[in-house]
């Protein structure tokens, strides 16, 4: 994670230049998804309300992106932390704001990382279905249950460019779910063994 | 013709003819043929070794081999379509006693059936399609120590590889679950279980 620097700094005074403390907000929370720094929808939008050069405008965000993405990496949770940050020449009034609206997003900004990072495809849905099975070629009359469990998965948006879902069912025995949810009551204890440590 | 339970089909008369010939085999004879027939039956896949064991008995005997398979061949039309049709031990008797086998050879084989019959239905109820099924499961729960975007987490995650079973070849799917995910795969499972358990 590249370090802040002073030209960061200068460009975040410009934020002086915003008509309210809602825009600052706004200007906070629209800059911290990755990329969001690239996009020219935004830059332009930055540009004109805060009066400024498209290349300025670009600059706030970057600006903006990299601290609140410093905050959340490190878990900056005191206003202290967060104060200590900016050098001593920053505009006092300014610093407050934002050591503000990074206190308050921080949250929600880890939450979303947390759910965001890299993984195997995720489980999105389930859904289950008990079935009795009564013939069969090889049978003609029996009386067999038999599971069917259907899941969506999703590709993590991540590897591929946008996410995909995928669709897997499988059929149990019964055999088959009570050797499963053995397994799965077995992780359930180890689980409540590393909760409990 | 011949009202039998095991089939509805006309029968050739080669069967009967075949049935009939089980007649000249002595009690002892019969009685070990007898076993490795319903060997045969409860392992289904040993095919090379019950035809090797129909050759050695051929031969201990003083008998072709060939006609000894194609005796065989017939005789297994009625155990396999009793299978097929959940016959009782009584109906087996009654069906080879109509085929023309005598009485002592006939009850001798219908009680071997009765006595195997748990586990042939078992086989033959294990042999019916399923799609897509689950063969083996892996799982592994670690935890997530740091990101990119966050330099301490603590998260637990939960990853699945279920092995499908997909025609002839086994497919994996992985997938990864949240804590709550799992906690709500699993409590789902349960009541699968449960409902399950409602019907057997």
């Amino acid at each position: 994670m590249a370090p802040l620097v002073e030209e960061h700094f200068s460009s975040l005074q410009l934020l002086l230049k915003a008509p309210s403390k809602d825009i600052v907000r706004q200007l906070c929370t629209d800059s911290f998804p990755s990329r969001a720094p690239e996009s020219r929808a935004l830059i332009d939008n930055t540009a004109r309300i805060l009066s400024v050069s498209s290349s300025e405008a670009m600059q706030v965000l970057t600006a903006l992106h990299m601290l609140s993405h410093h905050v959340v990496y490190h878990n900056l949770a005191a206003p202290e932390q967060i104060l200590s940050i900016f050098p001593d020449t920053f505009h006092p009034n300014l610093k407050n704001l934002l050591t503000k609206i990074l206190l308050e997003q921080s949250t929600t900004w880890r939450n979303e990382s947390l759910a965001n990072q890299i993984s195997l495809p995720q489980l999105v849905d389930m859904e289950w279905r008990v079935d009795m099975k009564t013939a069969s070629d090889s049978v003609s009359r029996m009386a067999v249950p038999t599971c069917i469990l259907h899941m969506k998965i999703q590709d993590s948006p991540h590897v591929s460019g946008s996410s995909c879902d995928s669709s897997v069912t499988v059929e149990l025995s019964k055999e088959t779910l009570d050797t499963m949810l053995d397994g799965l009551g077995r992780i359930r204890d180890q689980l409540s063994a590393v909760a409990g440590k | 013709m011949l009202q039998l339970h095991f089939t509805k089909d006309t029968l050739p008369d080669s069967v009967s003819n075949d049935f009939q010939t089980l007649n000249k085999f002595s009690e002892q004879q019969f009685v070990s043929l007898t076993e490795l027939l319903y060997q045969f039956l409860l392992e289904p896949k040993e095919s090379e070794r019950f035809l090797a064991q129909l050759s050695e008995f051929a031969g201990e005997h003083g008998m072709g081999a060939c006609p000894l398979r194609g005796l065989m061949k017939s005789i297994l039309l009625l155990p396999h379509g009793a299978m097929k049709k959940n016959l009782s031990a009584e109906q087996v008797k009654e069906d080879m006693l109509s085929l023309g086998l005598n009485e002592d050879k006939a009850t001798h084989f219908s009680d071997q059936w009765r006595v195997h019959y748990p586990v042939l239905s078992r086989l033959a109820v294990g042999q019916t399609l399923m799609v897509n099924q689950l063969v083996d499961m892996e799982w592994k729960f670690g935890v997530t120590v740091g990101t990119s975007e966050l330099q301490k987490a603590g998260n637990i995650f939960l990853q699945l590889k279920l092995v499908v079973r997909k025609g002839n070849t086994t497919e994996n799917v992985y997938m990864e679950l949240t804590l709550p995910q799992f906690y709500n795969f699993l409590h789902e499972m349960e009541r699968a279980k449960a409902s399950m358990d409602c019907f057997s």
